[in-house]
């Protein structure tokens, strides 16, 4: 922005540390914070007011559970936006798999029923990129309508009326895959692992210093592991999270995937003129949104076995809040799965610590409001100090 | 006041941002009353920072502004606005969907949408710059030279003593031009504005302002009436060098008996291009001489095969290249396009990320994990090559000057060995240094084999750099000369459709 006068180049070449450093800065990792803050509080709090413990292992596990529906769709919506799109059909899409996946289970088999769903979700996104990139019209105003049109769909397979399967004990592969817990293992183990790992990259990109102190704390790692046992019971949903959101976080940060992806949203003309193919940027990520929210879909009917006409609605709202949370740029060209997933993580722990106060549910809404608001502000005012 | 004092004096002035750097170090001059003031100096003189400070934008570290012989500092730029400083910044900021009344009167205390006092007032304005434009036109419809008319008509309408101009000709063609030059005239004798004119480009300083001061790295190192100075002491003053730009001998280069590397027939895209052909030998540099509008930067992009509707024929070296841009750049093609901000360079990154953001092969293992240690190294050597300001190869490329950006934008592109390179206006906005480096380059990348087709609207520069000129106009080449059998003049004359 400023014309800056650096008369000796020599001298200039010093404040590195500050670009450094800048990954830690508010704007930059302001959600792992507000996580550690929201934590530290609610941890406090419920320990002054003598109920259940905050920082409990279970309780913990029951917030990453409760977040995992509208993180697994917050990872997909995290790419649509860095695109430079917009997606609000995610939860009507999700709806249409569950009761899609119930009505059909009857006809076709559970197994083809599943693969129809989830199908018919990427079919979704599919059609929304297709309008959005061939017709050239604003993609919340094309997600809008796809939205309103796939709950009308709905109603009209559903007749109005709960969907359900008929033969209940068909459905047992769906149930197998929300239902139940696989026991992490080791957790101090698993950590050592990918501290070792990520030295050994950090090895080969001969940063030194960091590959010293991350090998150090895999080592240390590993060695408590033998002596605590720390693992944990999880539900499946959760490592279904933790799974998409590794994939894509490794695709985005380390591969010119992620970039060019970055390219496309923040400045499609120079992409264009650089070569890189926008249609196919912009048209994958939605239908991976699609796919993303047809497996959710899944896991839903898997969890209830039965499905309103107006199932999830207002999750979209609730994705994108997360996403926006994790400081990702409504207008293209910045944003992060992993703090968008943090973003999630944050709001289903201020949900749950309420609850456990007693505040209730009625205070969600309020409490997302506020919470994005004071999101959107740290952002606004970090950008806003970096120019100046 | 007498019209021989001073509105403005600068006095030892000095900005130091929070990061360290010095923009400002000891610049000084006086503004008289009604007179035309020129402002020059390199990318990075500091003539941002000060133009930042005059409007209110940001306080000076030290020195003093006397404003109307009483020493002031502005708080906001409401301050300075109020006091009678009305600036015009580069990128004219004005609301495109207000028409050009309501864009003229967007900071009065009116309360109407529209009033008879309104058209009245502007009416007033309009003649007092001898101007004639329509109160209700959409803004957004106007070309560039209109909207630049309508910002000082908003200035005017503030009733300013002093108008900051920030490189108000750069985007302009030659008639807007003259029609913004009459118009500041005629407000330095009718209303007895002092006018600030700050510009990169010497003869426009030299042919309108009457005192010019030269900034460099911070420091006023010329500050005299237009008498005195000719354009080679302003060069010396603004570079630091005698740094006139001279002529590359290129005598040397025998690409007389070469095939054609490139081969361009019959390409043509509706209401743009009309049947181009060309051909360029590997070595050559060709110019294409041509004014805005007239289909020159139209064709680079259709080499490219950024035009979808373009039809026609591409060939390098004997073979087709197809007609999609990833194609052209597979067959070694490279276009730097003029709009660095909009069409080339992604301004929240650093240089680094928008060095290797195209042509990953060198620097990712298996085509897809970039190695940061690779790029930093050819980031570091695009910068040193291209001597761009930058304390490190993060730094975002929003931070930079424009004429440094411009360099990251052309330097890597050249980095990438392209065997045709399309440059449109590669030299534009950067200092004469800067320029000649960027001339030196080129000529450098021809000697080694590449074919060159470059767009640059400076004619004697465009006939000091190329082998062979080609004239655009309406979509056509409707001239070709080489530079020994022309001279701007004539290539003006061509281009503007005046002689055959």
């Amino acid at each position: 922005m400023s014309q800056i006068t650096q008369p000796q180049p020599l001298a200039a070449k010093t404040p590195r540390w500050r670009t450094r450093f800048k990954s830690f800065s508010l704007g930059e990792a302001g959600i792992y914070y507000a996580l550690a803050l929201v934590w530290i509080v609610l941890t406090a709090l419920t320990i002054l007011f003598g109920v259940q413990n905050f920082l409990d292992p279970a309780n913990l596990a029951n917030i990453l559970y409760q977040a995992s529906f509208v993180a697994i769709i917050a990872v997909p919506m995290t790419l649509v936006l860095i695109s430079g799109n917009f997606d609000l059909s995610v939860a009507a899409t999700a709806a249409i798999s569950a009761a899609s996946v119930l009505l059909l289970s009857d006809e076709v088999g559970i197994y083809a029923a599943m693969a129809i769903s989830l199908l018919a979700g990427t079919l979704i996104g599919l059609i929304n990129a297709a309008v959005v990139q061939g017709l050239g019209i604003n993609a919340f105003i094309v997600t809008l309508a796809t939205m309103t049109t796939f709950r009308g769909v709905l109603l009209i397979i559903t007749g109005g009326h709960t969907a359900s399967a008929n033969d209940r004990e068909a459905l047992a592969p769906l149930k197998w895959i929300e239902n139940g817990f696989w026991v992490a293992p080791n957790l101090l183990w698993c950590g050592g692992a990918t501290a070792l790992v990520a030295a050994a990259l950090l090895w080969w990109r001969r940063r030194r210093t960091a590959m010293l102190i991350s090998g150090a704390t895999g080592v240390v790692l590993i060695a408590a592991g033998c002596f605590f046992d720390a693992s944990w019971s999880l539900a499946k949903p959760i490592y279904y999270m933790v799974a998409v959101t590794a994939i894509a976080w490794c695709l985005t940060r380390f591969t010119i995937v992620g970039r060019r992806l970055q390219a496309v949203g923040a400045n499609p003309e120079a992409a264009r003129l650089l070569g890189i193919g926008i249609n196919r940027y912009r048209v994958v990520p939605f239908m991976l949104n699609g796919l993303a929210a047809a497996f959710v879909g899944l896991l839903f009917a898997g969890r209830l076995g039965a499905v309103l006409p107006n199932a999830m609605s207002g999750m979209e709202l609730t994705v994108i809040t997360a996403a926006i949370l994790g400081g990702t740029s409504l207008f293209g060209g910045s944003g992060s799965v992993l703090k968008s997933v943090t973003g999630a993580v944050v709001l289903y722990s201020l949900v749950n610590g309420f609850d456990i106060l007693g505040l209730g549910t009625s205070y969600q809404g309020v409490i997302e409001g506020v919470v994005l608001i004071i999101a959107a502000a740290i952002y606004t005012i970090g950008k806003r100090g970096r120019r100046g | 006041m007498a019209a021989n004092e001073p509105v403005l004096s600068v006095k030892r002035l000095e900005k130091v941002y929070p990061n360290g750097t010095a923009a400002l170090k000891d610049a000084s001059f006086d503004i008289a009353g009604a007179a035309i003031h020129g402002l020059i100096g390199a990318n990075g003189a500091g003539k941002s920072t000060l133009i930042k400070i005059l409007s209110g934008a940001i306080p000076a570290s030290g020195g003093e502004i006397v404003w109307c012989g009483e020493r002031r500092a502005w708080r906001k730029p409401a301050d300075a606005a109020a006091a009678g400083i009305a600036t015009i910044h580069q990128h004219i900021p004005l609301a495109g969907t207000l028409s050009v009344r309501e864009n003229v009167f967007l900071a009065s205390p009116q309360p109407w949408r529209e009033s008879q006092f309104e058209r009245r007032r502007f009416d007033e304005l309009l003649q007092a710059v001898g101007y004639d434009i329509d109160p209700e036109a959409i803004v957004d419809d106007l070309p560039i030279g209109r909207r630049q008319m309508v910002s000082i008509l908003q200035a005017l309408a503030a009733d300013a003593r002093l108008l900051i101009m920030d490189e108000p000709t750069a985007s302009l063609s030659d008639t807007e031009r003259a029609m913004v030059f009459d118009t500041i005239r005629r407000l330095r004798d009718s209303q007895g504005t002092s006018i600030l004119f700050i510009s990169h480009f010497l003869d426009d300083v030299l042919e309108l302002c009457q005192h010019v001061t030269v900034l460099r790295d911070g420091v006023t190192i010329l500050n005299e009436p237009r008498n005195a100075i000719d354009e080679q002491k302003l060069i010396t003053a603004i570079v630091g060098r005698d740094g006139a730009l001279g002529n590359i001998d290129r005598s040397m280069l025998a690409h007389e008996a070469l095939e054609p590397l490139l081969d361009v027939n019959g390409l043509s895209s509706p209401g743009r291009l009309n049947g181009i052909s060309l051909k360029a030998k590997p070595g050559e540099i060709v110019g294409l001489a041509g004014l805005l509008g007239s289909g020159r930067s139209e064709i680079l992009h259709a080499i490219l095969g950024a035009d979808a509707r373009a039809s026609g024929a591409v060939a390098i070296a004997g073979q087709a290249v197809g007609r999609t841009i990833a194609k052209a750049i597979a067959a070694g093609i490279i276009l730097v396009p003029e709009d660095r901000n909009r069409q080339a360079l992604f301004a929240n990154e650093s240089i680094r990320w928008n060095t290797s953001l195209p042509n990953p092969d060198p620097i990712c293992a298996m085509n897809l994990f970039p190695i940061p240690s690779l790029e930093e190294q050819r980031a570091n050597e695009i910068m040193s090559a291209f001597s761009v300001v930058a304390p490190n190869a993060d730094v975002a490329i929003g931070e930079l000057s424009g004429g440094n950006a411009q360099k990251v934008a052309l330097g890597r592109a050249l980095a990438a060995n392209g065997r045709v390179l399309l440059l449109d206006e590669p030299t534009a906005g950067v200092d004469i240094g800067a320029k000649a480096d960027i001339r030196r380059v080129i000529a450098a990348l021809a000697a080694q084999g590449a074919a060159v087709l470059v767009v640059i609207s400076d004619f004697e520069e465009l006939l000091g750099l190329c082998d062979r000129v080609l004239v655009v106009s309406e979509g056509r080449i409707i001239a070709e000369r080489r530079p020994v059998d022309t001279n701007e003049h004539e290539l003006m004359a061509l281009a503007g459709g005046l002689a055959n």
